[in-house]
């Protein structure tokens, strides 16, 4: 039992506070708020007006199945273009130096996800950043399908092995075949086979189609399909997504964008910018921000903030785009996403505040243990 | 004439000045002070409560040569048919169009040194120039600025692969070395003409250093032994692991070019990469600059890295120095730009507030006098 006194807390949902206390009792939030007297079993903290905020959570990230120069990339399975069988979790390596980097970020939830080379890659999970054990740091398994549509798939398969796909057309044609299969199976009251089975939860809207798309058309190409299978739908990365914001709000499009903080590095990524966010907010779209670790490094994600906030996104609407947000989106939001009673005790201290490029991160909690 | 008035003016050569002026006349600084008169018809710009620095300099980029999201059409900065090609120059790779110079305008950087990849142990010539013009022999302040060489894994993958040399360290150390006797035979015995040697001769002759992309500890090491080898100036391009041999570089009084620190691990040899290495090679006593190698990082963050190396433990001061008059001398151009000096070019950003800061904003950049950016929508 730990009782953190004399915090700036900055929550989302709620006002910035600036003297905050933070109960936390085995693990779990007990209260968070105005300072109030506790009991005196509580062993004190005083965090001295440093600053408290949830753990950021990044719903977008290869954390742990990204080799990042040192050879073990597990992220695309790119042998064939449909593997919706395979699951992220089974390619993570906790030993990975994309862990110490989330802690450092104060990234306490990740959702790891197979890479876009297919274009229909494999199952995501959603994970603790800190622990010894994958298995005890599972939040929820399978927390939506990868697919992917635009340059990489047709790259993978097209380009380098003259394969099908080799255009936007074929794509689009790989999942719908693939859908409309497993639709046709149900509706038939047929067996499913094992490779082809995970995607009954996409079709009965049980976890969403998380669709990469960069350019606006294949944002819009991936729209079409949802709505043809009548299946939930995210977008992943969503660069192009201001140009159609106004489209994605009337459609109730969620998006997972970024990452902001990059280079042009492809033709289909020529208009990223922090300022989408911004137009986002504007146009009602609801959104998360990522950094697709480690395409953005995930140890400065407080420096994406400040970028997001610059460009238009007030403080409130940056926090929450990387905590409450992803946590809805990922369907774990009972349990992470924000300071609350009877969630976990993931939250990070900082000497100063996140949103400047100075303050450091002091620790980083997940279930209330320091890492 | 420009006159920018009432600014926080951060000279970086002659301290912070509070409530000044800065008179711009025929592209260069004319005046600075408290009270200056201006002629009728100069554009006044009042900078009360903004802040007022030099252009920044960003002395190791691809910009123009390396363009962003182009295959093969809009990558000209690697000859990679051949390891050791002195006779190159970066100049001719040079698009102005390239949208990169539009991004180091918004994001106050006036000078670059633009160069070849590392793709080669000998990778051509390197040049430094403005940010801003339709012409690159207009935009360019001094050409040749350096040879760019390189160890470690690129130029032994991009051939080794290729099962040619160099395969491993000792052939990068090999190719290099022998490139550099065979250019002091060259001037000795002053047989036909050869381009290639010509270049290189440069680099014998102390006209300009040989750059060398060195991102691990012992590659760094290699680079400081074939320097005293042959007599020669060098710099360290990335410098990733210069935490760790902080000492070396400072005994040797070596420029360390760092960066580009906000980037992922990409490579085994960039595995160790920190922030904090600026902090501990100016703690040990070594030159340090910052650099963004764009598109890597992408022009217009250049001032993140900063912010990103103070957090880290870098002095303020220093990462300023860093980012302007201390690349301004790598280049060998600090006669004319990297500080607010009178008689100095007039490469002059505004900024809303403290720049390191992510959410400060660049109001207006100024080149050789003239207005290149203004944020509109702020």
């Amino acid at each position: 039992m730990i009782a953190y006194i004399n915090a700036k807390i900055i929550n989302v949902n709620d006002p910035e506070i600036s003297k905050g206390l933070l109960l936390v009792n085995n693990g779990v939030i007990e209260y968070v708020g105005e300072y109030r007297d506790f009991a005196d079993e509580y062993k004190v903290v005083d965090c001295n007006n440093k600053y408290i905020l949830p753990g950021f959570i990044d719903s977008h990230t290869h954390v742990g199945n990204w080799g990042e120069g040192t050879g073990d990339y597990d992220g695309n399975e790119s042998t064939n273009p449909i593997t919706p069988a395979v699951r992220a979790f089974d390619s993570i390596n906790i030993e990975h130096s994309s862990f110490r980097d989330a802690l450092d970020g104060g990234v306490t939830t990740v959702c790891v996800t197979p890479g876009s080379g297919n274009n229909i890659g494999g199952q995501m999970c959603a994970i603790k950043t800190g622990g010894d054990n994958l298995d005890s740091m599972l939040l929820k398994n399978y927390v939506g399908m990868k697919a992917a549509l635009g340059e990489n798939p047709k790259r993978f398969y097209g380009q380098v092995k003259n394969t099908f796909p080799s255009t936007r057309m074929g794509n689009a044609h790989a999942i719908r075949k693939t859908l409309a299969k497993v639709q046709d199976l149900i509706s038939k009251e047929k067996d499913v086979d094992y490779e082809l089975k995970p995607l009954i939860d996409v079709l009965e809207c049980k976890v969403p189609l998380r669709v990469h798309a960069h350019r606006a058309d294949d944002i819009l190409t991936a729209i079409r399909i949802a709505e043809e299978f009548s299946i939930d739908l995210q977008i992943e990365h969503g660069t192009d997504s201001a140009r159609i914001a106004d489209y994605l709000a009337k459609k109730k499009v969620k998006v997972n964008l970024g990452p902001s903080f990059w280079n042009r590095a492809k033709v289909e990524t020529q208009s990223v910018s922090f300022k989408t966010a911004a137009v986002l907010a504007k146009s009602g779209v609801e959104f998360s921000l990522i950094s697709d670790h480690p395409f953005y490094p995930i140890q400065f994600t407080n420096i994406a903030l400040s970028l997001a906030h610059a460009e238009g996104l007030t403080r409130e609407q940056a926090l929450r785009a990387y905590t409450l947000t992803p946590a809805k989106f990922l369907g774990v939001d009972d349990r992470v996403g924000s300071l609350e009673k009877g969630k976990d005790a993931d939250f990070t201290i900082w000497d100063g505040d996140p949103f400047s490029i100075y303050s450091k991160l002091e620790s980083t909690y997940i279930n209330g243990i320091r890492y | 004439m420009i006159l920018i008035k009432n600014a926080l003016v951060k000279t970086i050569t002659n301290g912070d000045l509070e409530n000044t002026s800065i008179l711009l006349k025929d592209g260069k600084i004319e005046k600075i002070g408290a009270n200056i008169e201006a002629p009728e018809g100069t554009h006044t710009i009042d900078a009360t409560g903004k802040v007022v620095t030099p252009g920044l300099i960003d002395c190791h980029s691809h910009v123009g040569a390396w363009e962003e999201g182009l295959g093969w059409e809009g990558n000209d900065i690697n000859e990679m048919t051949n390891p050791v090609n002195p006779g190159l120059r970066i100049i001719d790779a040079v698009n102005p169009d390239d949208i990169g110079f539009w991004d180091a305008r918004r994001g106050g950087v006036t000078t670059v040194q633009t160069m070849p990849g590392s793709g080669n142990i000998i990778g051509g010539l390197m040049i430094a120039m403005k940010t801003a013009g339709n012409v690159v022999d207009d935009m360019v302040i001094k050409n040749p600025t350096g040879m760019k060489a390189a160890l470690g894994e690129n130029p032994k993958r991009n051939y080794g692969m290729q099962n040619k040399e160099p395969k491993t360290r000792m052939g990068n150390a090999y190719l290099l070395r022998k490139a550099l006797v065979e250019t002091k035979q060259y001037i000795k015995n002053k047989n036909e003409y050869d381009i290639r040697m010509e270049n290189l001769s440069l680099v014998i002759n102390k006209e300009i250093p040989l750059r060398i992309h060195a991102h691990r500890a012992d590659d760094i090491l290699t680079a400081i032994r074939i320097s005293k080898e042959f007599d020669i100036d060098i710099t360290i391009e990335h410098c990733t692991e210069g935490h760790k041999v902080a000492k070396e570089l400072a005994e040797n009084n070596i420029w360390s070019n760092i960066g580009p620190s906000l980037w992922q691990r990409a490579k085994v040899e960039t595995k160790d990469i920190t922030p904090a290495t600026p902090a501990i090679v100016s703690q040990a006593g070594g030159k340090v600059t910052l650099i963004t190698d764009h598109n890597i990082v992408p022009q217009h963050y250049f001032r993140i890295a900063a912010g990103l190396a103070v957090r880290s433990g870098l002095k303020r001061e220093t990462a300023w120095e860093a980012i302007t008059i201390n690349p301004a001398k790598v280049i060998g151009i600090d006669d004319k730009v990297g500080s607010l000096e009178v008689g100095k070019d007039a490469d002059i950003v505004i900024w809303t507030d403290d720049p390191f800061e992510p959410t400060t904003h660049c109001l207006v950049t100024i080149i050789d006098g003239n207005v290149v950016y203004e944020k509109e929508d702020l």
